[in-house]
């Protein structure tokens, strides 16, 4: 029991720390931590979890409903620092209830005056933990907290975390650091927010200001439109709260921040309703940039009181995450007023926003291109100037490479438009092509009947169909202008063709529309049907795409089938017949097996493995057995036979090696000394290895030799890098009547296309034909057939050149040791050295290097590879490659051979395990080997 | 070694006492590693650097009538967290101040937290709060970094009541050095009893231990 309940302690205990942390973490990164943080809540949790722990009923008696609360009056009155937070508390609960029944808008402003320290505000969460948080806030929270524990007796049973000698006062000490640190960050409310730009201070003051408030900038400017909302209706009805949530969402929140904010941004919601002002705010949060546009009426709260009314401008109130849109059309109206127009990916239209005068619009457009950084940006840019911040871009370009939205007539009109896109440089989409025209004021009268602009115009409507991202402007002018456009008369706009990425064709046009329908389709663009076609040929994209996937997808499996089915064993053992095999080889079967031996199939064990694998205690038994060191049914007296020869094999083959390790020892010691001698610098081991490999090669060297040059014959027709070259010498009949049509076209050298010295051969062939001296023909061919192949195998010829060079250096080096070798041959290699010849030996040096190597690497953390049992393993893998010199050790045996040696501890029947278990790897290596040759 | 078995005064009762020791010092040095190898007998290769603090707790049964709890305060070594972690160091009655052999640096380091250390903890006497220096890592120790009597020359200038050469990831000296600083806590204790943050019932009895001062280590 008591275990138990110190679990929950700990946990208790455990959470406190990881909510202390968290907000550690959050003061460290961010700089400060904010009361609304959600951080602060949940550590507020968590400690009021811990004072919770075994409270006395007794303490917690006269307010039944709230523990804490009864907790922190009962500690109040006894101690001064939690009397003040009582104080506090009541005060806030009282302001909150008055806040509830009072209608009226004056209160909260005297609250603020009153209370500078604390969020004017305080969110359900906030008041729910209201006492603990506003101790953390006040900084006590530590001091109570050890006052509690100090007094531990008068309010807790004693098993609780706070009577708890070692719990409580870590809790209290733990306390510490988020008290402290409210303390050094949290001191004005100025340091509720990462600095606010000045333009935003300007834009919060300009909020207060039309409603003739004079709230000083820093404070937040939720709560008067918030009461004033709420007035509105009497009866708190949901509908009306998510709003309050709502207008308060577009002010600056620890989650959201706020880019950019305007007042009196006129939006016509419907086409037969009057333009009306609103607040236009750009919200970035983590992932995402939101535009928002709320009317004023809902804002500022002087909204009549019907609900009809409110839901209707409710409706009207814009919400547009910036990921959807791809095309921000900017136009300028008379007395420099702006008017702006978001278009989305589905072509359809956002409800112009019209700013007021002044330079909003380049201010929006800088806010926003910053929030769009990092992953995206405006296309084309804005442009930076000196002492003027940013402004719009000047482009007159059409022939560049990089696609160019925005043309400017020359004449530097005042009066142009702008149309930018939205571009995400990293996430490429593979066929985008899209068209962006853009309407300009001045060029509408200026080129109507340019041959160049009816190019365009076609090229324009051919692309429309194809082109992902179609506007249409009929929203951004007046009537008049719309009505021209819906004609596509006289007034042509220009168009510009954009390829997007690499520019190709578009798919659409290629699978279905024939060039007829273009037209026909320009002319519907107000009735949405190239959005129609525009699904219909996504459409059948996807159909495509998923037919050419399931296609590669059978002919993969076909591959699989015809070229890996080697790889499978067909005949399937099933899982559950005769019995269930997923328990195993357990210890039961195991002894029933060998009271049994006669009628216990080994098919049955294997499948028992299979599927569910040994026991772990009867591995050492079983592993032999599957292993082939024993057969299934051998007897006692057989099994000990097998192990006695073994044994005997064993120590017979160590015997060996270890005599032939020596002088591979003392060898390489001589060397080794021969080489400091010769290079004072000291040579690492590697150079060692190196050496020995050259060694090595030199000794097949002679025969390298003689076979490249019996081989050159053979190796003609495969000289893949010269196809004319495989033509020729394949001096059949055959091959010269294919050559002979060919020569035809090869009516001077000059003019032969593949190479000159094709056409010779050619001419050649044609010429030994006529002759008929096809012997000398041959031998040319041979020659330059042989010239060839040292031709195209310079690596071959560099490699003799390097052998022979590395040969008489060795032969020196190797006199050089025989002298110093002297005594040594004298007695040891005059007995051995009939044996071993010095390949032998070389092999063997190279062969111990590398498992003296990976033995020591082998899985050191494990606590049975001890220095003796590695030289077990060391043992064991030299007896193998011993008898196994032809392979030699390859890396990574020895991890193979180790968790045998784990399980059977026994060097001797590890060895004949060891040949088994590397066989089988082995020959899965051969298998895929030929394998992916043969493919 | 065994520490104050002392004069067994009268009292037959278990005696308990609860420390709160500092373990400080540079960034990546060991701090958590040794805590965990000392109360949890494990050692990790994977490096996470410590968030603002953590704690552990180490029961040392330190003779038949005494009972030790350490209460193991792990401050992160980061300099970003920088004071915000000094407020743990109240009250703390003894400190490990680490660094790590292989890297030069955090050995200058040590002057630097052990005056960061005095200069807001001290004891209720008004002495600093014995400090135990540990050179950690010494697994992977380079021959020859330090001179043993250069350590001890520069304990004595520093104010550490001794030095060890530890390594959590082989278990080597992390206990003795615990024993070591408990000694010297036990010590301090001994002569300001009251003060002390002494969970045992029994606060009649004042001299049941006789910690001998040790000067040296290793």
């Amino acid at each position: 029991m008591s275990c138990s309940a110190d679990a929950v302690k700990e946990k208790l205990l455990w959470n406190v720390k990881k909510e202390v942390k968290q907000i550690m973490e959050e003061a460290v990164t961010r700089k400060f931590v904010h009361e609304d943080s959600s951080h602060i809540i949940a550590l507020c949790g968590v400690v009021e979890a811990c004072l919770l722990h075994m409270l006395k009923r007794r303490a917690a008696g006269f307010l039944r409903t709230d523990k804490v609360a009864a907790l922190f009056t009962k500690v109040g009155k006894t101690y001064a620092v939690a009397g003040e937070v009582c104080k506090k508390v009541q005060e806030l609960q009282q302001q909150v209830e008055s806040r509830k029944n009072q209608p009226n808008g004056q209160e909260p402003l005297k609250r603020q005056g009153s209370t500078t320290s604390k969020t004017p505000v305080l969110t359900p969460q906030a008041i729910k933990h209201i006492w603990v948080r506003t101790a953390l806030i006040e900084k006590v929270l530590d001091k109570i907290v050890q006052y509690i524990v100090d007094n531990c007796s008068k309010y807790y049973e004693k098993e609780a975390l706070l009577a708890d000698p070692v719990c409580g006062p870590i809790l209290a000490s733990l306390l510490v650091g988020p008290c402290a640190l409210e303390y050094t960050k949290l001191k004005t409310a100025d340091h509720y927010w990462t600095d606010p730009s000045a333009d935003e201070l300007v834009q919060r003051h300009r909020i207060h200001g039309v409603h003739g408030r004079q709230d000083s900038p820093s404070k937040r400017p939720a709560l008067g439109i918030r009461k004033r909302h709420s007035s509105g209706s009497t009866s708190e009805d949901r509908f009306a709260a998510s709003a309050r949530e709502y207008v308060e969402s577009l002010h600056q929140n620890s989650r959201t921040h706020l880019l950019y904010g305007k007042n009196n941004v006129l939006v016509q919601p419907k086409d037969d309703l009057e333009a009306i002002p609103g607040y236009l705010s750009l919200h970035q949060s983590a992932d995402s940039l939101t535009l928002k546009w709320t009317p004023n009426q809902l804002m500022n709260g002087t909204l009549g009181d019907s609900e009809l009314e409110k839901s209707v401008y409710w409706d009207y109130a814009l919400i547009v995450p910036l990921s959807q849109i791809v095309c921000i059309h900017c136009h300028q109206q008379p007395e420099s007023r702006w008017t702006l127009v978001l278009v989305s990916q589905d072509g359809t239209q956002r409800p112009p926003l019209h700013f007021p005068q002044g330079g909003h619009l380049l201010a929006f457009l800088s806010c926003l291109e910053n929030g769009l950084l990092p992953c995206g940006q405006l296309e084309p840019p804005l442009w930076s100037q000196q002492g003027k911040g940013k402004v719009f871009p000047k482009l007159r370009k059409r022939n560049s490479n990089r696609s160019v939205d925005l043309e400017e007539m020359p004449a530097e009109d005042t009066s142009t438009d702008y149309v930018f896109r939205i571009i995400y440089p990293g996430h490429k989409h593979d066929n985008t092509v899209t068209i962006n025209y853009h309407h300009l004021a001045a060029s509408r009268s200026a080129s109507v009947d340019d041959d160049e602009e009816e190019e365009d115009k076609l090229h324009a409507m051919l692309s429309m169909i194809c082109s992902r991202n179609l506007t249409a402007p009929n929203r951004m002018k007046d009537t008049s202008e719309m009505i021209e456009m819906q004609g596509f008369g006289a007034n042509l706009l220009s168009w510009q063709l954009e390829h997007c990425s690499q520019g190709s064709s578009c798919l659409s046009c290629s699978t279905g529309s024939s060039p007829y329908d273009v037209p026909s389709c320009c002319n519907c663009i107000h009735d949405r049907t190239p959005l129609k076609m525009l699904c219909d040929s996504m459409k059948r994209q996807i159909v495509s795409r998923a037919f050419y996937g399931w296609l590669a997808y059978c002919r993969h499996l076909s591959t699989v089938r015809t070229h890996l089915s080697a790889l499978v064993n067909h005949t399937i053992v099933p899982p559950d017949k005769p019995s269930s095999a997923a328990g195993g080889l357990t210890k039961e079967v195991w002894s029933k097996y060998q009271k049994d031996k006669k009628n216990y199939k080994e098919l049955e064990l294997l499948r028992r493995v299979y599927y569910g694998g040994v026991q772990h205690e009867i591995r050492k038994e079983v592993w032999p057995f599957l292993l082939g060191h024993y057969k299934f049914g051998m007897a006692k007296k057989e099994m000990e036979q097998v192990d006695e020869d073994i044994a005997l094999r064993y120590q017979k083959v160590m015997a060996e090696w270890k005599a032939c390790e020596v002088i591979v020892k003392q060898r390489e010691k001589e060397s080794h000394s021969a080489t400091l001698a010769k290079f004072s610098s000291g040579s690492s081991i590697d150079s060692h290895v190196q050496r020995l490999i050259h060694r090595d090669s030199t000794i097949s060297n002679d025969v390298f030799i003689s076979v490249d040059e019996t081989d050159s014959a053979e190796r003609d027709p495969k000289g893949q890098d010269d196809p004319p070259f495989t033509v020729v010498s394949a001096d059949v009949p055959a091959a010269i009547a294919a050559v002979e049509p060919q020569s035809v076209e090869f009516d001077s050298p000059d003019s032969g296309l593949p190479s000159s010295r094709n056409y010779s051969v050619a001419s050649g062939i044609l010429s030994s034909i006529d002759d008929g001296q096809s012997v000398s023909f041959e031998d040319g061919a041979e020659e330059e057939a042989s010239a060839d192949s040292e031709r195209t195998d310079p690596d071959t010829s560099r490699l003799q050149k390097a052998k022979s060079i590395v040969l008489q250096s060795q032969d020196s080096v190797s006199e050089e040791q025989l002298y110093s070798q002297g005594d040594y041959l004298m007695d040891v290699a005059s007995v051995c050295a009939a044996s071993y010849t010095i390949e032998l030996l070389d092999t063997v040096a190279l062969n111990l290097h590398r498992i003296d190597k990976d033995v020591q690497r082998c899985d050191r953390n494990y606590w049975y590879f001890t220095a003796d049992n590695l030289e077990k393993l060391r043992n064991v893998m030299c007896s193998y490659v011993w008898e196994h010199l032809e392979v030699g050790y390859v890396q990574g045996m020895c991890d193979l051979l180790a968790p045998l040696m784990v399980i059977l501890d026994n060097e001797m029947a590890e060895h004949h395990n060891a040949e088994e278990i590397l066989r089988i790897a082995r020959d899965l290596v051969y298998k895929v080997q030929t394998l992916i040759e043969n493919k | 070694m065994a520490g104050g078995e002392g004069a067994g005064s009268g009292a037959a009762e278990c005696r308990e006492h609860l420390f709160k020791v500092l373990v400080i010092g540079e960034l990546g040095v060991g701090k958590t590693s040794i805590i965990k190898r000392y109360v949890h007998q494990l050692f990790s290769q994977h490096y996470r650097a410590t968030i603002g603090v953590d704690f552990a707790l180490k029961v040392i049964n330190w003779d038949s009538k005494t009972l030790v709890r350490l209460q193991l305060w792990d401050i992160a070594g980061q300099e970003r967290f920088g004071n915000m972690t000094r407020v743990y160091y109240k009250e703390a009655v003894g400190a490990f101040v680490v660094f790590d052999v292989t890297r030069g640096s955090t050995f200058e380091a040590v002057s630097k937290w052990k005056h960061d250390l005095d200069s807001k903890v001290l004891l209720p006497n008004g002495s600093p709060i014995p400090a135990v220096l540990l050179a950690n890592k010494c697994d992977q120790k380079k021959d020859g970094s330090q001179n043993p009597s250069q350590m001890d020359q520069f304990c004595r200038e520093g104010g550490f009541v001794g030095w060890f050469e530890t390594s959590a990831k082989d278990n080597i000296n992390i206990d003795e050095a615990a024993r070591f600083l408990v000694e010297n806590i036990l010590a301090n204790y001994k002569s300001f009893p009251n003060e002390e943050n002494d969970v045992g019932k029994p606060k009649l009895d004042l001299d049941p231990l006789k910690a001998e001062s040790k000067s040296q280590c290793c």
